[in-house]
């Protein structure tokens, strides 16, 4: 045996960027899943309108993307654009302000429980469990509260997002490691200057995977929210489409939306490595 | 000088590393015997390949030069014959004790009562009976290291092959547990073969110790340790203990010392650049 | 210190969050009837109590429970063995793995049950359309947790197995297996609540179903103190649900 060893690695990307195996897989993968969708498409087995064949909906997403059928105002003058990114930016309001709101109470909220034990122990089990409750069954109630304009949605979102985010900012605290307080109070630090310059600093893992999951159950609930009762907003798009059996239509603002989301959540995910 | 056949023959290993900063040689020619019964420490400082050569030997490792006999069999895998007790935690949580110590048994189709019986031998070798039923994460971690060892013995291995076994032990469970292991060793006349950075540990439990070098290992120093059988841990307060660990510390030191330089040059050196 | 006096102090921060609770309901209680607070948006929390009683007589609760139970269970069940089938099948081979791995991650992320509409079309309105959406949403957790277990065993413990002379497949069912078990039951416990909170939602969404139905038919009666107390069902059933599946993990987990 005269060889010499290999400490293993894994096959960087940056190796081999078009043969390497695993893009290669994927490629092979897409592609059939595509085929058997045109397979199934074509052979009508579902109802033809069900799963439509890929140039429908392509033609349905370029409709939907690029033929200008609203009219705007903006500044004074008249715009037309595709309506679909006058209800794209209602949502993404709605979803930002509930984050916004959501974001910042929850914080607060779980900086003091993750800090002060007594105060966690009283209340912290409360938020633990009704964390996974179906947010959406609260709507009536958001809609008796704020009307059945934006707000109600809005509302939706911030319930749906403060949960994950206390629950995470809270468990951050606590995994601080507690020397770093006491250097904190070592140098007599008042209590602004120990949030931004100790807590903040030392739990920015936990609190962005708590705004990353915050950022999603928001989106879920805005729109879930707007399929209900609305009449703008993705949400909204997408039951129009199911009322009016406009089935590529639908599939295009799903695949639109599902894009976007995915890509937030990735570009989340890249801001929050550095 | 041993004079009886040895059991398990090491020739010429060479054990060379492809890394980022090129060709590592962890181990440069390392050549030695262990007879039946005897037990054998190969100690050094960290980056001597020790672990490199517990792998060889033990058969997890392969892509190297030279060959390892065990009864005159060219070992290709994980012998039969040899038995392996690892540096870290290596338990099944999900087993109890007896579970674990008779996993080997399991593996060689013994029926549950007998394998039972015999794991409970073993269990009360190591002392821990009255354990059987425990999961390890209800046990110290010296208690779990003992669970692993029973585990190893029950398979009855010809050799007994050990890496820094209580690497993770503070020092007073350390000699405590290498007097377990000595009254076993002597109970059952087990060849083993130690790999240890710890002196004290090495001379307490030896009949020979290899000293190796730094990288690249070799064999730097072969050294018979003369103290009374049957041992226990009271002889680390005897004379010629502490003659013995002046000794193998003085060749021990130099190696060590070349180990911290290198490894600050490599670090330095990155952050100058 | 006695160990009276621990459970004393222990339970003290319990009994304040429950007494502000409380406090919290007796107030708006009296600020509604005050006429602070408009009884027609909130209900007052007396009302609700007593239209408890009327929901169960009158709505049908315990079918309505059953219904939903039923369709979580089912999901539940179809996530389970898809998922860990999934996860262990593309565990095995890690080019496989690597390329699918981060794109099912990526769908975790995405909001699936808005495809709901879509799913109405294929199976009207049934449960099955429910049932289906929870098994598509909450597959994803199941899978990666699957993978994330099998794939960060020990190397200690595969050493073992190998010193061991164990064969491939001893090595995967002896101790692959057996040492991802507890990620895996996170993975699954994951995938449970994930498919009863959109179970729910969904129900509630199309009116179909059992408690989720029973919410928004309230709702659409304008009964308001009904659709609170249907909202406090909802809230319990799912309570409930979550504490089971924590002790249900607990108890499997025995060396934890």
């Amino acid at each position: 045996m005269a060889q010499t060893g290999h400490l293993t690695r894994v096959p960087a990307a940056a190796d081999e960027p078009w043969l390497n195996p695993v893009t290669r897989l994927r490629i092979i993968i897409l592609v059939a899943i595509i085929g058997t969708w045109e397979l199934v498409a074509a052979s009508g087995w579902l109802l033809r309108d069900v799963v439509p064949s890929i140039l429908t909906i392509g033609r349905a997403l370029t409709e939907l993307l690029g033929h200008p059928d609203l009219k705007v105002t903006l500044a004074g003058h008249a715009l037309w654009i595709p309506a679909f990114y006058w209800h794209l930016y209602v949502t993404i309001s709605e979803v930002v302000v509930a984050l916004v709101i959501g974001g910042t109470t929850g914080l607060a909220i779980g900086l003091l429980l993750g800090a002060n034990p007594f105060l966690a122990k009283a209340f912290e089990r409360f938020l633990y469990y009704l964390g996974p409750t179906p947010k959406i069954v609260f709507f009536p109630v958001m809609i008796m509260w704020f009307g059945v304009g934006p707000e109600s949605k809005i509302a939706m979102g911030t319930m749906s997002c403060f949960f994950p985010i206390v629950l995470s900012a809270a468990a951050g605290m606590r995994q601080i490691e507690s020397v770093l307080i006491r250097v904190g109070r070592s140098f007599r630090l008042n209590t602004w200057q120990m949030v931004t310059k100790i807590y903040l600093p030392a739990m920015r893992e936990p609190i962005v995977n708590g705004v990353r999951l915050g950022m999603g159950v928001a989106m879920i609930g805005t729109l879930l929210a707007e399929t209900k009762l609305s009449n703008k907003g993705i949400g909204f798009m997408v039951i129009d489409a199911y009322n009016t059996f406009d089935m590529p239509r639908m599939y295009a603002v799903l695949l639109t939306l599902f894009v976007i989301a995915i890509g937030a959540n990735t570009l989340v995910g890249r801001a929050s490595r550095g | 000088m041993p004079a009886a056949d040895p059991i398990l023959v090491v020739e010429n290993i060479v054990k060379r590393f492809e890394t980022q900063d090129g060709v590592l040689t962890a181990v440069d020619d390392v050549s030695f015997n262990v007879v039946p019964g005897e037990f054998l420490s190969v100690i050094g400082p960290s980056g001597c390949g020790k672990s490199t050569l517990f792998n060889v030997i033990g058969g997890l490792m392969g892509g190297y030069d030279g060959r390892v006999t065990v009864g005159g069999e060219t070992i290709r895998g994980p012998h039969a014959s040899i038995g392996m007790i690892f540096q870290e935690e290596s338990t099944f949580p999900w087993r109890t004790v007896i579970d674990n110590v008779a996993f080997p048994l399991e593996i060689a189709g013994m029926g549950k009562a007998e394998r039972i019986e015999r794991g409970r031998h073993f269990i009360d070798l190591v002392g821990l009976n009255g354990f059987e039923r425990r999961y390890p994460a209800e046990l110290s971690g010296g208690m779990r290291q003992r669970v692993s060892m029973a585990r190893t013995l029950a398979s009855e291995p010809k050799i007994l092959l050990m890496d820094e076994p209580f690497a993770a032990l503070d020092e007073q469970t350390r000699l405590l547990l290498g007097d377990k292991v000595l009254q076993i060793q002597q109970d059952l006349k087990q060849t083993t073969l130690l790999i240890t950075h710890n002196l004290t540990e090495a001379v307490q439990l030896s009949d020979r110790i290899l000293v190796m070098t730094y990288r690249p290992g070799k064999l730097k120093r072969l050294v018979e340790i003369r103290l009374p059988r049957p041992r226990t841990s009271e002889i680390v307060s005897s004379d010629d203990f502490g003659r013995y660990v002046a000794q193998i510390w003085s060749d021990l030191r130099e190696e060590a010392t070349k180990g911290l330089k290198d490894d600050e040059a490599r670090r330095g050196g990155e952050k100058s650049s | 210190m006695s160990a009276g006096a621990t459970i004393r102090r222990e339970a003290v921060p319990v009994v304040f969050g429950v007494a502000c609770l409380l406090a919290l309901v007796a107030l708006i209680e009296v600020l509604i009837r005050a006429g602070l607070i408009n009884p027609f948006i909130v209900p007052k929390p007396s009302d609700i109590v007593m239209s408890f009683e009327r929901i169960i007589m009158e709505e049908n609760i315990l079918p309505r429970f059953f219904l939903t139970c039923g369709e979580a269970l089912m999901a539940s069940l179809m996530l389970s063995v898809a998922g860990i089938s999934i996860g262990v099948l593309l565990h095995k081979s890690r080019i496989v793995r690597l390329a699918t791995e981060t794109w099912i991650a990526a769908v975790a992320s995405a909001p699936l049950v808005l495809m709901y509409p879509l799913f109405l079309v294929i199976f009207g309105r049934s449960a099955w359309t429910i049932i289906m959406i929870a098994f598509v949403a909450a597959l994803p957790p199941v899978i990666l947790k699957t993978l994330e277990g099998l794939s960060s065993t020990r190397p200690v413990l595969i050493d073992v197995g190998r010193s061991f002379k164990l064969t491939p497949s001893q090595l995967y069912w002896k101790i692959l297996f057996p040492s991802a078990l507890p990620t895996i039951f996170v993975g699954v416990r994951l995938g449970m609540i994930f498919a009863l909170i959109n179970i729910v939602g969904v129900e509630f969404l199309i009116n179909f179903g059992g408690l989720g139905q029973l919410v928004n038919e309230l709702a659409e009666r304008y009964d308001l103190p009904g659709t609170y107390a249907a909202i406090c069902f909802v809230i319990l059933v799912s309570v409930l649900f979550f504490i089971g599946t924590e002790r249900i993990e607990r108890w499997l987990r025995p060396g934890t």
